[in-house]
C-alpha cells in the first residue's frame, strides 16, 4: 500500500496512453470514408502480380543475435543499476568486483564483436545457398506439378 | 494485509499452467512460453516467501536476481537450440518422426 | 480508515492476480502464436505490479527491464523468425486425451508443490509486518555485492557461456549448410576465390537475382 502511492503518476500515464491511442484509432474510423472493400482491394500490392501465399519472409538468422547480446547487457545493467541506486554506503573492496564482473560480460562481448563477421555469409556463399534453395524449390515443384 | 497463501496460491496456479503448456502443447515455441510462466510462478513464490518470513533477510530478493538472469540466459540458448531444429527438421513441431539413419545434410 | 485500506489491497490483489492468470492462459492457448508472445510479454509487466504489491520495487523494474524486454523480446524474434510457425494452420493441435492426461499430472505437480510449502512447520511463524522500504536499494545491493559477490560473479560467466553458446552455434549452423554439394544440379561449391568486387565473368546458369 505504501508503493501505491509512490506509483500512482504510472497509473496515470497508462490510461493515459490507452485514452489518447484508443481515441486516435476511434477518431480515424469516425473521418474514414466507410466504402465497401472487396478482395480485390484488400488485397496486398506486388508489382503486378497475383501475391501467392502468406506475407512472411525468413530473415536471417543473424539478427538474433544482437537480440542475445541484448538480453546479457541488459542483465549486466540491472546489476549495476542496483548498485547506483546505493548511495554509495558500500565498502570500498566492492571496486574490483565490479570491475571483474564488468570485464568478464566485455570481455564476451569482445568475442562476439570478434567473431560474428565470420558468421556472416559473404556474397559468394549467399549465392551459392540461394542457388541451392531455388533448386530445391524447383525439383518440389516438378515433383508436385505445380502445387 | 494479504495472506501468505494467497501469494502462494497464484504462484502454484502459474506453475501448474506452466506444467500444463510444457506436457501438452507439441509447438516448441509454446513449450518455452510455458516454462518462462513456470519460472515466473517460482519467482512470485520466492519473494512472497521471503518478504513474508519472520528473520527478514534478502535472500529472496538477492537470489531472485540471479535466478531472472540465469533464466534470461538459458532462454537464449533454448532459442538457438530450438532455430536449429527447425533447420534441420523445417518444422517446429515436437511430433515429426525423427529417424536416426545417415541420410544427407538438408 | 483501517477497512479501506485493507479492502483496496485486496482488491488490487485480486485485480492483478485475475489478469496475470488471464494473461497466461492465453499465452498458452491462443492459435495465432505472434499473439501468444505478446500475451506473454504483458503478462510479464503484471507479475512486476505483483512485486510491487510485495513491496520489492527493484525486482519489478528488473522484471520488466529483463524478462519484458529480453525475453518477449527473445521470443517474438523467434516466431518471427520462423515463417512455418506463424501460420496457424500447419500447427498441430494436442488431442483431448493427452490434455486431460496434461491437466491430472500439472494439478499433480500444483497441489505437491502446494502441499510442500502449505505443510511445512514453519509456515506457522509467517508474519505479515513488512520490511522497511527507505533503505530498500542500498541493503539490497550490500547483501548482493558484498557478502555475496561471488554469486554475482558466476552469473557474469553464466552470461557468458550464453553469448560463446550463441555464437558458436550460428557457426556451425552457417559450416553445415554450406557443406560443398556437386551433383545433379551443377552447383558450384565455396572452394573458389571469393571475390565480390572484380568478378570478372562467372557462370552464370539463369540471371535470378539482382
Amino acid at each position: 500500500m505504501r508503493l501505491f502511492l509512490d506509483f500512482v503518476p504510472v497509473l496515470v500515464w497508462a490510461i493515459l496512453a490507452v485514452v489518447l491511442v484508443g481515441g486516435m484509432l476511434f477518431a480515424s474510423w469516425v473521418l474514414r470514408p466507410h466504402v465497401l472493400q472487396n478482395s480485390e482491394k484488400t488485397s496486398s500490392y506486388e508489382c503486378g502480380e497475383e501475391p501467392i501465399g502468406p506475407a512472411r519472409i525468413a530473415y536471417p538468422y543473424n539478427y538474433l543475435v544482437y537480440t542475445i547480446l541484448f538480453v546479457v547487457v541488459d542483465v549486466m545493467g540491472a546489476f549495476l543499476w542496483l548498485l547506483a541506486g546505493s548511495s554509495f554506503r558500500l565498502d570500498v573492496g566492492i571496486v574490483w568486483q565490479v570491475l571483474v564482473f564488468v570485464l568478464i560480460i566485455m570481455g564476451g562481448m569482445g568475442f562476439a564483436m570478434k567473431k560474428l563477421p565470420e558468421t556472416f555469409l559473404s556474397g559468394q556463399e549467399t549465392l551459392t545457398l540461394y542457388r541451392k534453395a531455388k533448386t530445391e524449390r524447383e525439383l518440389k515443384e516438378l515433383e508436385t506439378g505445380g502445387h | 494485509m494479504i495472506p501468505l497463501s494467497w501469494y502462494l496460491a497464484v504462484s502454484f496456479i502459474l506453475i501448474g499452467l506452466g506444467a500444463y503448456g510444457m506436457m501438452v502443447k507439441r509447438n516448441l515455441i509454446r513449450i518455452l512460453i510455458g516454462a518462462e510462466i513456470m519460472g515466473n510462478g517460482v519467482n512470485i513464490a520466492l519473494v512472497a516467501v521471503s518478504i513474508y518470513s519472520p528473520a527478514f533477510s534478502f535472500v529472496g530478493q538477492g537470489l531472485i536476481i540471479l535466478v531472472i538472469s540465469v533464466a534470461a540466459a538459458h532462454t537464449a540458448l533454448a532459442m538457438v537450440l530450438m532455430l536449429i531444429y527447425n533447420r534441420r527438421y523445417d518444422t517446429v513441431d515436437l511430433g515429426t518422426p525423427i529417424s536416426l539413419e545417415d541420410d544427407e545434410h538438408v | 480508515m483501517m477497512q479501506i485500506d485493507i479492502w483496496f489491497e485486496q482488491l488490487e490483489f485480486v485485480l492483478i492476480a485475475g489478469i496475470v492468470i488471464f494473461l497466461a492462459w492465453l499465452a498458452l492457448e491462443h492459435r495465432n502464436i505472434v499473439y501468444a508472445a505478446f500475451f506473454f510479454g504483458f503478462m510479464a509487466s503484471f507479475v512486476a505490479g505483483f512485486y510491487l504489491l510485495l513491496e520489492a520495487p527493484f525486482i519489478a523494474g528488473m522484471q520488466i527491464a529483463v524478462y519484458t524486454g529480453g525475453i518477449s523480446a527473445l521470443i517474438v524474434f523467434a516466431v518471427l523468425l520462423l515463417p512455418r510457425a506463424q501460420d496457424s494452420s500447419l500447427e498441430t493441435f494436442a488431442s483431448p486425451r493427452r490434455r486431460r492426461i496434461g491437466l491430472v499430472v500439472s494439478s499433480l505437480v500444483g497441489m505437491l508443490s502446494a502441499s510442500l510449502a502449505l505443510f511445512f512447520p514453519w509456515y506457522d511463524t509467517f508474519s505479515p509486518d513488512l520490511p522497511p522500504l527507505e533503505f530498500n536499494l542500498e541493503l539490497l545491493s550490500q547483501w548482493l555485492w558484498s557478502e555475496h559477490g561471488i554469486y554475482v560473479m558466476m552469473t557474469a560467466l553464466i552470461l557468458l557461456t550464453a553469448i560463446v553458446g550463441a555464437i558458436a552455434i550460428l557457426q556451425m549452423d552457417k559450416a553445415e549448410s554450406l557443406i560443398s554439394i556437386e551433383g545433379e544440379f551443377g552447383i558450384e561449391s565455396v572452394e573458389e576465390s571469393i571475390d565480390d568486387e572484380v568478378s570478372v565473368e562467372e557462370p552464370s546458369e539463369e540471371v535470378g537475382n539482382e
